[in-house]
């Protein structure tokens, strides 16, 4: 492999740097207020960027308000078993769309993309009323229904198969392999990265997802991270302290399930299919 | 283009693409496109959030020729299109390029550019307010260059070129990941080899990887296009629940917010105006999807 | 599912949103007591669910301790306590409405129980005489704020009130050469304040960070609608007054440059960051300036807001009980007794804001000034809420004041004078209001 020449290197550095500043500086002010202590103003300009008390105080007051382990754990669950669905149904519809032919695939296909295109904003009374009818109000298997396979995925999902080069699955059909085989050894593996990424959207849309779980669950007991933390915008009190500690629980797992996943990004077509 | 030779004989059963597409297009079908068929009957009733309204055919749509705000709206939705796409495009794959290559310390980096998109949007428009205002961190820049203030919160446009920024910002790290896994699928050795033959970094990246990646970047067209057509909480946040001074900035999906939602929601108005949300996104959609050839949508 | 609701047989899914809406809805006065339920006249008694509005994270043992107390009392009744988050709470509601799955109790501003009561599905408290005869316990005032014109009644049981003073920043006025302990008393003092914080700062220092909105025209004295809350008049030569001196003001700097966009939080906000001079708040506000900005708290003038007609503005929420409630009389029985006299006035000792139980307010605690900023502005405040009224018309729906504001930014903006932006924004409403 070529090696990389160091002027590349530091000048790749310098850029990445540059990013850097761009998208974290603004979280590192968050992260900040999330520190400190009640007697330091808030609200200064310049805004100031380091606590002048350093505390914890605000994480403990975080979860005496809320039950937030509670409510962490309602989120992962739901967003745990968005992504296995997301997983399944949208790598196999996008291997359907990708790989096999048949008639009605164009129909099939443009109805993922109506179903992308379609506005939330309109639609989200109807679904309530169906999952009452379902007599799922109130559960979280009802918040995890709606974005249970997302058309997003699918669309992503079948990008990803139709790239995968025809040669090696061709010899799979002249060796008299099923449709469900050549899915699952030649197909799968070949997509990795896209399945990772389809993993991380898969979690984060369940885990931040706002307005659908909080029309659904009336229970306190059940809600979710995202609606629970509304409840640090108290009614007759605020305080951007609490705010800032809150966010700063509900990014936190996100950005480490990215770090643990982005690694696949890597493993393309080359890779996985010698391991199939 | 040539047809594989494999698709002649019998790959599959007649029913197995049915069983592969039956849990998409069950969720899909009944979480979406179900619920969206009432909206369109909606959109021809004067229907209201706890009244279901009669037919008045088309009024709702003759109504939207007059309103002001509909107009308005129109104009700025379709100007997100035109000025975030191309940067929603580019930025996202000059990045994912970036840090495509292992070096020690990527993961990191790669992480880092990530959480733009997984923070809240109400806690990022907060962060934003607070740079942008009048006495905030990018006025305090400029004053040190010797330049501004500027008002970048109090004038109709600034706010939505403002917002667009967020946007394109926001979305870096989403569109970033999407390159990223297509990258994987592009074999090495031909960058190697353009390497090899001393092709320069540009002509590289225009003969080599734009290629490889070029169905990628037409469904990062085609997904951000749609996104930008039907923001709302960029905008919502930054410029305020009025869509900005006197309502300028105000973009489709806002004018259905607050026609429709809440308990005296206009919904028939609201429906009619989703709908025409819906046609012209599919439209746009089909349009730069047909930008790559291969595609069979 | 722990829901005791009568379950509809819409076994057709298609038929969306409001089936049961259906059978009452435009009949605004469907409220007397054949919903669906049981007879409110009965024994309270079965599983009742109340739910309130982002009272949990502060109040948790409070309203536990409530529930308890009423079970003891009434063995027969279970009640389950909800409570929405601050966000979405209208659109909560419709959901709920819609899908008949609204709590037995439920806490609603006027705002909210108008389109409620309207599309049928709340109790009218006047009209049914298990609820009618506790009237007496509350205020005049308070049981009048309730009201819904055009419905024939009351529908929620008023709970807590609040009301405000108008906040200022000592060391802005210090800065400025105004006297920091003579703050403006009426409009002309005000606008002439603002005008000189303006010049003095050379326009840094804005005094007021929002523009007009309909209880501002409400306090200067504009007759907002006819009697019959069938058309808007806020378009009247008063309306136009004010704001043609809010476009002064504007003009000269007086208010912040995002005045237009800003809404009331973002307004809190720039007074908590000194940067702008006044704002109009509340007294439970005193503790967030203690804890997020402590230097500006050590500079905090209080004064009353002025006002043109002598009633103060007033914010009401109550208590409705839900027509198609199986077990009403548990329900009333319960809403009466969150919102009685001692409970409610525990809960003015909690938070300030004040109960609406006749007499309470003439408790020492709301009439002894105990030396506090705090006591201060909760006797100062209790004092203002008699004959204070809640100026906000109910029917005014969100996108009605979406139109008066952004009007009134056109007429800011110097695109349309003021008079023609008032008659836009009455007209546009009128329509609005005429569709409903």
């Amino acid at each position: 492999m070529r090696r990389t020449p160091a002027w590349e290197k530091t000048l790749r550095y310098l850029l990445m740097l540059a990013v850097l500043a761009v998208t974290v500086g603004p979280f590192l002010w968050q992260l900040s207020t999330s520190f400190k202590g009640t007697t330091e103003d808030i609200y200064t300009s310049p805004p100031r960027f380091l606590p002048e008390h350093p505390t914890l105080h605000n994480y403990r007051e975080v979860a005496r308000i809320i039950p937030v382990w509670d409510y962490a754990l309602n989120s992962l669950k739901v967003a745990a078993a968005s992504v296995v669905t997301n997983l399944v149904g949208a790598s196999m519809a996008g291997y359907a769309l990708a790989r096999l032919r048949f008639r009605g695939r164009k129909a099939a296909g443009i109805a993922f993309v109506m179903a992308l295109l379609v506005p939330l904003e309109s639609i989200v009374i109807a679904q309530f009323t169906m999952v009452r009818d379902l007599h799922l109000n109130n559960t979280l298997v009802a918040v995890a229904l709606p974005g249970a396979v997302g058309a997003l995925n699918v669309l992503l999902m079948r990008n990803a198969f139709a790239a995968v080069p025809r040669e090696i699955e061709e010899a799979a059909v002249i060796d008299g392999a099923t449709a469900w085989q050549r899915f699952l050894r030649i197909g799968l593996p070949s997509v990795r990265g896209t399945l990772a990424v389809v993993a991380i959207f898969a979690f984060m849309g369940a885990w931040d997802d706002f307005l659908w779980p909080l029309i659904v669950l009336s229970d306190s007991d059940r809600f979710t991270l995202t609606v629970g933390l509304d409840y640090l915008h108290g009614t007759f009190t605020q305080n951007p302290r609490l705010v800032a500690a809150g966010t700063v629980i509900a990014v936190a797992p996100l950005v480490v399930m990215f770090a643990c996943l982005q690694r696949y990004f890597f493993r393309g077509a080359g890779e996985g299919a010698v391991k199939g | 283009m040539r047809r594989p030779s494999a698709s002649r004989v019998r790959t599959h059963h007649a029913v197995s693409p049915w069983l592969f597409l039956l849990p998409g297009l069950a969720v899909v079908a009944t979480f979406s496109l179900y619920p969206f068929l009432t909206t369109v009957h909606k959109a021809f009733t004067d229907a209201r959030t706890l009244t279901p309204g009669t037919w008045v055919g088309t009024a709702n749509f003759r109504a939207m020729l007059d309103d002001e705000q509909f107009w308005t709206a129109l104009r700025n939705s379709a100007l997100y299109v035109a000025l975030v796409v191309p940067f929603t495009v580019l930025l996202p794959l000059l990045l994912a390029l970036l840090v495509h290559k292992q070096l020690p310390g990527v993961a990191f980096f790669r992480s880092a550019f990530y959480t733009p998109v997984v923070a809240s949007v109400v806690v990022v428009a907060l962060i934003w307010g607070w740079m942008l205002d009048d006495r905030g961190l990018v006025n305090a820049l400029l004053h040190t260059l010797g330049a501004g203030p500027v008002g970048f919160l109090g004038n109709a446009w600034l706010l939505l070129l403002s917002a667009m920024a967020l946007t394109v910002w926001k979305g870096l790290g989403y569109y970033m990941v999407i390159y990223l896994a297509a990258l994987a699928n592009v074999p090495r050795e031909l960058h190697e080899a353009a390497a090899v033959d001393g092709a320069g970094a540009l002509r590289r990246f225009v003969s080599v990887t734009v290629p490889a990646v070029r169905s990628t970047m037409v469904l990062v067209g085609a997904l951000s296009s749609v996104a930008a057509f039907k923001v709302f909480s960029e905008v919502y946040l930054l410029a305020g629940p009025t869509g900005g001074p006197a309502g300028q900035d105000t973009t489709l999906v806002m004018l259905v917010q607050r026609t429709g939602t809440g308990l005296n929601g206009r919904v028939g108005y609201a429906s009619a105006l989703s709908l025409v949300i819906f046609v012209i996104a599919l439209l746009l959609m089909l349009l730069v999807l047909r930008a790559d050839r291969k595609e069979d949508l | 599912m722990p829901l005791s609701r009568p379950r509809r047989a819409t076994a057709t899914v298609p038929l969306l949103v409001a089936a049961l809406a259906l059978t009452a809805c435009g009949s605004g006065d469907a409220g007397s007591g054949d919903g669906g339920g049981s007879s409110a006249d009965g024994k309270p008694e079965g599983d009742i669910t109340f739910q309130t509005w982002n009272l949990r994270a502060n109040f948790k043992d409070y309203f536990e301790g409530l529930v308890k107390d009423f079970e003891k009392q009434y063995p027969g009744v279970k009640v389950t306590w909800r409570d929405q988050p601050a966000e979405h709470y209208a659109d909560k509601l419709s959901a709920d409405a819609a899908g008949g799955t609204l709590p037995d109790v439920v806490n609603v501003s006027p705002d909210l129980s108008h389109p409620l009561a309207k599309a049928g599905v709340l109790m009218n408290l006047d009209k049914e005489k298990a609820a009618a005869r506790f009237k007496g316990d509350y205020t005049p005032e308070a049981w009048q704020g309730n009201t819904l014109p055009g419905l024939g009644g009351s529908y929620s049981f008023p709970w807590y009130l609040n009301t405000g003073p108008l906040f200022y920043n000592k060391a802005l006025f210090r800065e400025a050469g105004l006297d920091p302990e003579k703050p403006p008393k009426s409009y002309d003092e005000l606008f002439a304040a603002a005008d000189r914080m303006a010049r003095q700062s050379g326009g840094r220092t804005a005094t007021l960070a929002g523009t007009p909105a309909i209880e501002d025209f409400g306090r200067y004295g504009v007759r907002l609608m006819n009697d019959d809350a069938t058309k808007f008049t806020y378009n009247e030569p008063k309306g136009v007054e004010l704001l043609t001196k809010y476009k002064e003001l504007y003009d000269h700097g007086g208010l912040d440059p995002q005045a237009l966009t800003n809404t009331p939080e973002k307004s809190g906000q720039k007074f908590l960051e000194q940067k702008v001079a006044m704002n109009p708040g509340s007294a439970h506000d005193l503790d967030t300036f203690k804890k997020n900005a402590p230097t500006l708290y050590r500079n905090l003038g209080i004064t009353e807001a002025p006002n043109n007609t002598g009633r103060p503005n007033m914010y009401v929420m109550g208590l409705a009980v839900s027509r198609q409630s199986r077990h009403k009389a548990a329900a009333i029985a319960f809403a009466h007794f969150v919102t009685d006299r001692k409970n409610q006035e525990t809960f003015g000792h909690k938070v300030a804001v004040f109960p609406s139980t006749k007499g309470s307010l003439d408790d020492p605690y709301w009439t002894k000034d105990d030396g506090t900023d705090e006591g201060r502005v909760r006797v100062a405040s209790a004092k203002m809420l008699k004959g204070a009224v809640n100026y906000t018309p109910v029917v005014m729906s969100e996108e009605m004041k979406t139109v008066l504001r952004n009007e009134v930014a056109k007429a800011l903006q110097g695109k349309k004078t003021p008079r023609q932006a008032l008659d836009d924004a009455a007209a546009q409403s009128d329509k609005l209001l005429r569709q409903s």
